[in-house]
């Protein structure tokens, strides 16, 4: 194996999720790949498991039987019993998993891993004759991308190296330098626009819109890379008729008319997960965005030139 | 959907279907009437007699005609099979049968008067008399299994069509020799030939005999139109409202021409194809070939000539589903379950490659799945022929319909099929124009034939294996004696050990299945079926006495090979390779249910598993099946040629499993199998539809007369054009790859509100949650609630 092929498939790095058969990450038949950790802080994050880089216990609630194996088995007294069911201290967890292997009923498992890129590749490459039939790729998606840039571009770059079309998924917020980096070996990117305001997008995700619409900029104009902007609806944050206009704006003027836009409506599936990661709900409570208000904003979106759809 | 099609969609919403017993009557009548005279002539009359008195009538809204049976949405007993005793139409009244009391009276008095022979009798006598194939007979290792000598596996055939039956082998008969030359032809070419007849040979008498019977019954063909006409025509001259009398009279005037001549018109090919196909029933395989492109120069000059709109076109192929439907069948209760209540597979084939290599797609191609679309009947089944240069818009509209939840089209690969006849020595042109006969047995129209499905149930087999030769179920040696399990000292013996086994039980059913070849040969003698194949007037034989180009005399159908595979694995990686346990242990678990083994059970489950893309586990099912087709290939047939191979499970694995015990893959006794024959068994596909399709891929699965893969999808994967343009890819990869069918279920409601409540049988449920999919089961139940509601939305 030559020598710099070597080097890229032993990078290690966190990732939660691999699935294959994606078919709204992107063109054609896609494997995504979910990377843990995340710098944002959506009120409505849907994937709470990515906030974190390291792996985390997952706690199915409706599967424990309150048998108290765990209990016995933590050394860091961390777990308790709480009414039919067990309750874990996550500020007390050290995260040794030694639970998991007892608990009788599979209520205890392991959100996320550490995996080379290597093995990462293997996963992606073993779908290539769905690639190649529906071109297709891979897309890395999160959490943020940015935040591990030596192993995204790592996947990246073997991806390439072995013609598979490479898509990422990102907020964009990130230093410039990583962006660069992991984008060297990008075809796509999925741009989030998640609110135009910045004092509503510090609230809304606990960072400023700043430096992402900046780098939204740099890669259309600067790298030259063809993106797809997402813009997930979520009523009451970032539905407006003004934010929306102003995104529409920003995406027809700053970046380009061409730039598709892919309009993601807001569901609360995710809901259910916090309490799996025993995590305080933070009493967001989204609802779903209706038929006609996507359709609305379907229509001001066009009225810019711009094409759209409905779902990714 | 129009208000006619909706008023006549809406009709077959009944409670009750009438068993009836005209054609029973009028049958036992003629075989007395008819004794003494030579069998392909008592069965031509008694066929005639059916065509000349069973009871007429033109429906409502109805634009062409034909009924299946004596009274609407009727069953007709068919006597050929075997006789409805009081305890099977016992549990057929409590199901959704009716019959009179007057009625159910009569089929005592007919069933007591019937002194000739069915088929079970036939069987009976011969395998009863065999210590090894009786045995073989009662374990099931065939399905249903049997309960007696006499009786066999249980009760009778009810069917709908007006044909000989009971019309159990696969065929494609020549539709465009009815459309395009018609009765009267045929009979002046049987005439032509009887004159020609010299008695120099032992076939000459043969021939004279078929040929009279070919007369006899498209006499009665041409009989059978005209009552139609004269019917239309009386209802006609009372009908009031003008519309109506319009059509009544279209209908008098193509049944006064069809199927005597040839067809003039579409209107007119389509009521000369419905009189051929009700003769073709009842079977409940009858096919309908390819559709779309014999009917093509019909629709077309009508086009041409601005006679028919695509509109008027619709309704018909609309009225032609509903009519299809009406065709009802049911069997007795063992049999019932083998293929889940009223199943039929009246398949119509379209689209594929023309003869010449081009593409074959027309407007009819989409006009029926436009049919399918609209009317949401789930009858007839449409299989979609797919090649490199299927339209991707064909494939859309395809997998449209497949999106009502309809489960249609199938979709075969054309290269795989052509592949397989090629390999049977048959021309290329000829392999192209292979249709689906049954659920998805390819053979090519009037060339070839299949006949008798038995469904051999592997899982079993390996039971028997696992306890030495003795059936499990009854204790009683069927099977060879291959050792104790627990001697075995690697692997290789073991799998060795096993081939064997299976190898002597393949070899059972291969007799079995001549004895019932020949029974049916015997039996049932069909002149007008035998009249559409191939030069049937110059060959002057009955389709089941003369060598077709094409043979599969015999078919077997596998049923549970990836559980044994699955089983396979499961003992080689922790038996042999990683000794975590001893075969004793194991044994002993499977004997307990698994009761008090729930460790070693989970070590099973998480054994590999067939559909992840795992080479450890796919390439013992591809050896399994390579072994299976390479066995058959060697065991004669009594029609000449070699056992072909087939693996489609219908709804047997439900029965099969019930039949076997606790499996090394974690199965618990009597638990269903993995359906189709490509599938995975339910929830063990753990890395979604690109994985199973790798799985598939590595199988031979060209050497198949039929595989079977059903993959589910929830709606959220279809919701959109380019959703569907992606399945579309993910069928063509597979394609490419060598796979041979697919079929595509839509998730509902009701299956998500099941999953609920039975999880491990349903963990291979994908639904997309928040930005990914995600395993439904593993999802907690309010989610779980959330998806179900979405479901009913996203539904189109
Ligand atoms: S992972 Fe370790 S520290 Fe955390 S709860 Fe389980 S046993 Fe205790
Ligand atoms: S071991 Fe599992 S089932 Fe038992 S109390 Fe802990 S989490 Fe619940």
């Amino acid at each position: 194996m030559n020598k710099r092929i070597y080097y890229l498939k032993n990078i290690k790095g966190f990732v939660f999720d691999i699935q294959h058969y994606s078919i709204h990450d992107g063109p054609g038949i896609r494997t995504t790949v979910f990377l843990s950790g995340c710098p944002l802080k959506c009120l409505w994050c849907q994937n709470p498991e990515s906030q974190e880089l390291y792996p985390q216990l997952f706690f199915r609630y409706d599967k424990c039987i309150g048998c108290g194996e765990c209990i016995s088995i933590c050394t860091q007294d961390a777990i308790k019993l709480n009414g039919n069911v067990v309750q874990t201290d996550r500020n007390l967890c050290k995260r040794c998993f030694k639970c998991i292997k007892v608990c009788p009923n599979e209520a205890r498992t392991v959100i996320g891993k550490e995996i080379t890129s290597g093995e990462v590749l293997e996963e992606v490459f073993s779908d290539k004759m769905f690639y190649h039939e529906s071109n297709g790729g891979v897309t890395l998606s999160g959490g943020e991308v940015l935040l591990q840039p030596e192993f995204s571009s790592a996947i990246l770059e073997l991806c390439k190296s072995n013609s598979i079309h490479t898509a990422i998924e990102t907020s964009g917020y990130g230093l410039w330098e990583s962006m660069k980096k992991v984008l060297t070996f990008t075809d796509l990117v999925l741009f989030d626009f998640k609110h135009f305001n910045d004092d509503k997008h510090k609230k809304l995700t606990g960072v400023s819109n700043k430096v992402l619409l900046e780098n939204a900029k740099k890669i259309w104009h600067d790298l030259k890379i063809p993106i797809i902007a997402r813009v997930p609806v979520i009523p009451s944050c970032n539905d407006s008729i003004l934010n929306i206009n102003q995104t529409a704006n920003f995406i027809s003027t700053e970046l380009d008319r061409s730039i598709k836009v892919h309009l993601l409506p807001y569901n609360s599936l995710g809901k259910a997960k916090y309490k799996n990661l025993e995590q305080p709900w933070n009493c967001f409570s989204g609802t779903v965005p209706s038929d006609e208000k996507m359709n609305e904003l379907r229509n001001i979106l066009e009225s810019y030139g711009l094409s759209v759809k409905i779902g990714g | 959907m129009n208000d006619r099609i909706k008023r006549m969609v809406d009709r077959l919403k009944v409670d009750k279907y009438p068993l009836c017993i005209e054609k029973f009557r009028i049958a036992t009548r003629t075989l007395a009437e008819t004794k003494g005279e030579p069998y392909i002539i008592r069965r031509a009359k008694m066929l005639s007699n059916v065509l000349n008195e069973i009871d007429i009538f033109i429906e409502e809204d109805e634009l062409f005609v034909g009924a299946g049976a004596s009274k609407p949405l009727g069953l007709e007993i068919d006597y050929e099979y075997g006789t409805w005793t009081q305890d099977e139409i016992d549990s057929l009244k409590q199901e959704q049968y009716s019959i009179t009391h007057e009625e159910e009276a009569q089929l005592h008095e007919l069933n007591a008067k019937f002194d000739d022979r069915n088929l079970v009798m036939a069987i009976g006598e011969v395998l009863y008399e065999n210590e090894h194939l009786r045995l073989f007979m009662k374990s099931g290792l065939i399905l249903p299994p049997w309960k007696g000598k006499k009786v066999g596996s249980g009760g009778g055939y009810a069917q709908s069509g007006l044909g000989l039956g009971p019309g159990f082998f696969l065929i494609g008969v020549d539709y465009e020799k009815m459309l395009n030359e018609g009765s009267l032809k045929i009979i002046s070419q049987a005439d032509e030939e009887l004159e020609k007849i010299k008695y120099s040979n032992g076939e000459s008498l043969e021939k004279q005999e078929f040929l009279r019977s070919v007369i006899i019954v498209h006499q009665a063909v041409i009989n059978f139109a005209s009552r139609y006409a004269q019917l239309a025509e009386t209802m006609a001259s009372i009908e009031k409202d003008e519309i109506r009398k319009k059509e009544l009279k279209r209908i008098a005037k193509a049944c006064r021409w069809v199927p005597a001549n040839p067809a003039r018109d579409f209107f007119e090919a389509l009521q000369s194809f419905w009189f051929t196909f009700l003769l073709v029933c009842p079977s409940p395989t009858s096919a309908a070939g390819r559709f779309d492109q014999y009917m093509y120069p019909f629709y077309r000059k009508d086009k041409d000539t601005r006679k028919i709109t695509d509109e008027e076109v619709l309704e018909l192929l609309e009225c032609l589903r509903i009519k299809d439907i009406k065709l009802n069948r049911v069997s007795g209760k063992a049999n019932r379950k083998k293929n889940a209540g009223m199943a039929k597979w009246h398949n119509w084939t379209i689209g594929g490659v023309k003869c010449d290599g081009k593409d074959a797609t027309n407007e009819l191609t989409y006009l029926l799945l436009e049919a399918a679309k609209e009317t949401k009947i789930p009858h007839h089944t449409l299989t979609l022929r797919v090649h490199d240069n299927t339209p991707i818009e064909l494939m859309q509209k395809a997998l449209e319909v497949v999106r009502t939840g309809l489960g249609m089209p199938a979709f075969v690969n054309d290269k795989s099929y052509i592949e397989f006849f090629l390999k049977n020595g048959m021309s290329l042109e000829d392999s192209r124009e292979y249709i689906m006969t049954g659920c998805l047995d390819g053979n090519i129209p009037a060339i070839s034939r299949t006949v008798s499905i038995g469904m051999f149930v592997v899982s079993l087999a390996f039971d028997i294996f696992m306890h030495n030769g003795i059936n499990p179920n009854n204790g009683e040696l069927v099977g060879l004696k291959t050792g104790y399990v627990e001697d075995m000292k690697t692997y290789h013996d073991f799998k060795s050990a096993f081939y064997k086994q299976l190898e002597y039980l393949l070899n059972l059913a291969g007799e079995k299945n001549n004895v019932e070849l020949l029974a049916q040969r015997q039996l049932f003698p069909d002149p007008f079926r035998s009249s559409l194949m191939k030069d049937a007037i110059k060959e002057g034989k009955d389709i089941l006495n003369r060598k077709m180009p094409f043979e599969n005399g015999s078919v077997l159908c596998m049923i549970g090979v990836i559980n044994v595979a699955d089983s396979l694995a499961a003992v080689k990686k922790l038996v042999f390779d990683d000794k975590k346990v001893s075969m004793k242990e194991l044994k002993a678990a499977l004997d307990a249910d698994w009761i008090g083994y729930k460790d070693l059970r989970k070590m099973c489950l998480d054994a590999p598993k067939y559909g992840n893309d795992d080479d450890y586990v796919d390439l013992i099912a591809a050896d399994l099946y390579r072994f299976i087709e390479k066995t058959l290939a060697k065991i004669d047939t009594a029609y000449g040629g070699k056992i072909i191979t087939t693996a489609i499970s219908i709804t047997s694995h439900q029965p099969g499993g019930a039949l076997t015990g606790a499996t090394p893959d974690g199965r618990r006794k009597g638990e269903i199998l993995a359906d189709g024959s490509m599938s995975p068994m339910h929830g063990m596909d753990k890395k979604g539809p690109t994985a199973i399709i790798k799985s598939a891929c590595k199988i031979n699965q060209d050497s198949y007369q039929a595989t079977l893969l059903n993959m589910k999808f929830h709606p959220s994967s279809l919701r959109t054009d380019e959703d569907l343009k992606k399945l579309s890819f993910l069928i063509k990869a597979y394609f490419k790859n060598g796979g041979k069918h697919v079929q595509f279920n839509v998730i509902d409601k009701k299956t998500l509100q099941e999953a609920q409540a039975a999880p491990e049988k349903y963990r291979d449920i994908v639904v997309r949650v928040a930005g990914y999919s995600a395993y439904f089961t593993v999802l907690d139940k309010e989610v779980q609630d959330e998806v179900i509601k979405r479901t009913e939305l996203s539904l189109v």
